[in-house]
């Protein structure tokens, strides 16, 4: 479903991304993982037709990806509609009066009458319990609150796939097992889940498979989740443990973590 | 019935099958070109000044200066010696520069200019051909000297340099912060406009809508951003008083760039005789 082959991306001469393979098949859930700035966000916008790859081959559905052919307005229509894309920032991706407006923003766009709308809204709204959000500003919501808008409106269109740019961050950790829960469900519904992600602890339960980036802009590991944190000396050599020392109940020992703690 | 296909049951009909969607065409190239635009300015200001390393790493200071006083000597000078021996000069500084800053640099002096011309042409053919090149060649000159200023020093380094002119140290916080947060809100419009861009999967017929709601988004964010750098100055004591720091350290390009001006200086005196 997704292939990029050979890829390699630069801003303003700043290497992002160095010959990156991939192989997403559909109906995956993977994990990107890395250290800031190794290029997850990148690929993420990629994926997403933001970017376009300096090098390499980008694939979608086996059509490839280019500026021109995004320069196409139906195709890239189609394209954007296949992809969902929840930014980091969830106030970016939220413009309209208030939230029934930004959840129909989408379908109104695909041309459905006002009343398949209303039930794609309500639909997804029920699904991301918001309900009682349906009239309020975006702006006046809790980030966890922004965030299942954000979710909602991606969700209207129906994608095929869902990409979340770190989608637990500055989450509360009841909403952030809400969410895994919400995605695993996506996933076993047959939609393909990317999601990128710092908290390594969530990582088995949102994805099978995880790829780790490394501070080169390469992958350094694609495998099963559950594997890959096996890894420790793996994570460790690219910045995503912390091994120290310190007490449990007077006994000093060596301990490793994550970056979340 | 199991845990699993319960979740399944909850998830409505539509949302499991694939979407059968075959977009209609729409206008709307204005999202793309905003964003386009945004990028080169956004771009722009990350990248100014990064060039200045090396061979053409001139203290700021200097360039402050002498730029401001190759202005004001253009603008009185009436010898057209003396302006073409100036543009001979920032010619030469010029192609010390990397190739792409040069044609940047000689595009926006060139389109000015040809600009002055035109405006110029009337008095020119009337019988003022002397004022016309004149005046056309001062635009020249100056926007090019201003333009290797603003290609070679980075903002921050233009700012700190303004001390030294002593320039109020509120007026150079307020420069920061101004240029800090063009890039920071540039950042999130440009954010906006992606998601706009990514959700615009068919006809919209408001599209001025989404736009507004881009701009009050973008005012609240801005707001709430001065709120809180407020709130954070306050935590952090500040009563006003800015304090700039910068270590002056003379190299010898500070030398050569101070003995060619003193020589443009020299030259404006004895074309100013003639």
């Amino acid at each position: 479903m997704i292939e990029v082959k050979d890829v390699s991306y630069s801003y303003s001469g700043v290497t992002a991304l160095r010959n990156i393979n991939l192989h997403i098949e559909k109906g995956e859930a993977v994990a990107l993982m890395g250290p800031n700035g190794s290029g997850k966000s990148t690929l993420l916008k990629l994926i997403n037709g933001i970017v376009s790859p300096d090098r390499g081959i980008y694939r979608f559905n086996t059509q490839e990806i280019t500026r021109q052919k995004l320069s196409d307005n139906k195709f890239a229509k189609s394209f954007h509609q296949q992809i969902g894309f929840v930014f980091q920032n969830s106030d970016t991706q939220l413009f309209c009066a208030d939230v029934y407006d930004e959840v129909a923003f989408g379908p109104r766009q695909m041309g459905f009458d006002e009343t398949e709308v209303e039930n794609r809204v309500n639909d997804c709204l029920r699904l991301l319990d918001i309900q009682d959000f349906k009239s309020r500003p975006p702006y006046h919501l809790s980030g966890g609150e922004k965030r299942k808008v954000a979710i909602a409106c991606v969700l209207s269109l129906n994608p095929e796939v869902l990409v979340l740019d770190e989608p637990m961050s500055g989450l509360d950790p009841r909403t952030q097992r809400w969410l895994v829960e919400f995605l695993v469900n996506l996933n076993k519904s047959g939609k393909t889940i990317i999601t990128s992600t710092h908290n390594l602890e969530l990582v088995p339960e949102i994805s099978s498979r995880a790829i780790l980036f490394d501070e080169n802009h390469t992958i350094a590991a694609d495998m099963p989740s559950e594997k890959l944190l096996e890894d420790i000396d793996l994570l460790k050599e690219v910045n995503l443990v912390d091994q120290y020392y310190h007490c449990h109940q007077g006994t000093g020992h060596k301990h490793f973590h994550d970056h979340n703690f | 019935m199991d845990k699993h296909s319960a979740e399944m049951q909850d998830m409505p009909q539509w949302l499991l099958k694939e979407e059968n969607y075959c977009p209609q065409s729409d206008r709307d190239a204005f999202i793309n070109k905003s964003i386009l635009s945004l990028l080169s300015i956004l771009s722009r200001i990350k990248t100014q000044g990064a060039g200045a390393k090396g061979k053409y790493s001139v203290n700021a200071a200097f360039k402050v200066a002498f730029t401001f006083l190759l202005l004001i000597m253009l603008s009185v000078s009436q010898s057209s010696s003396f302006v073409i021996v100036v543009i001979v000069y920032l010619l030469a500084a010029l192609s010390l520069m990397e190739a792409k800053t040069i044609v940047k640099i000689l595009k926006v002096s060139i389109v000015m200019t040809l600009f002055t011309f035109v405006i110029l042409l009337p008095a020119a053919v009337g019988g003022n051909t002397y004022s016309g090149i004149m005046i056309t060649s001062k635009v020249f000159a100056t926007i090019t000297a201003v333009n290797i200023l603003s290609r070679s020093t980075g903002w921050s380094s233009i700012t700190s340099a303004l001390k030294r002119f002593l320039v109020p140290d509120i007026f150079i916080l307020i420069l920061d912060i101004t240029i800090k947060y063009i890039v920071m809100l540039g950042d999130f419009v440009l954010n906006m406009l992606y998601a706009l861009k990514l959700r615009s999967v068919g006809r919209n017929i408001s599209k001025y809508t989404a736009l507004s709601g881009i701009a009050g988004t973008m005012f609240i964010e801005s707001k709430e951003m001065a709120e809180g750098m407020y709130d954070a100055m306050e935590c952090r004591g500040f009563t006003g008083k800015y304090y700039v720091f910068s270590q002056f350290k003379f190299t010898i390009a500070d030398f050569a760039y101070i003995m060619m001006n003193i020589a443009i200086f020299l030259g404006f005196l004895y074309f100013g005789r003639t």
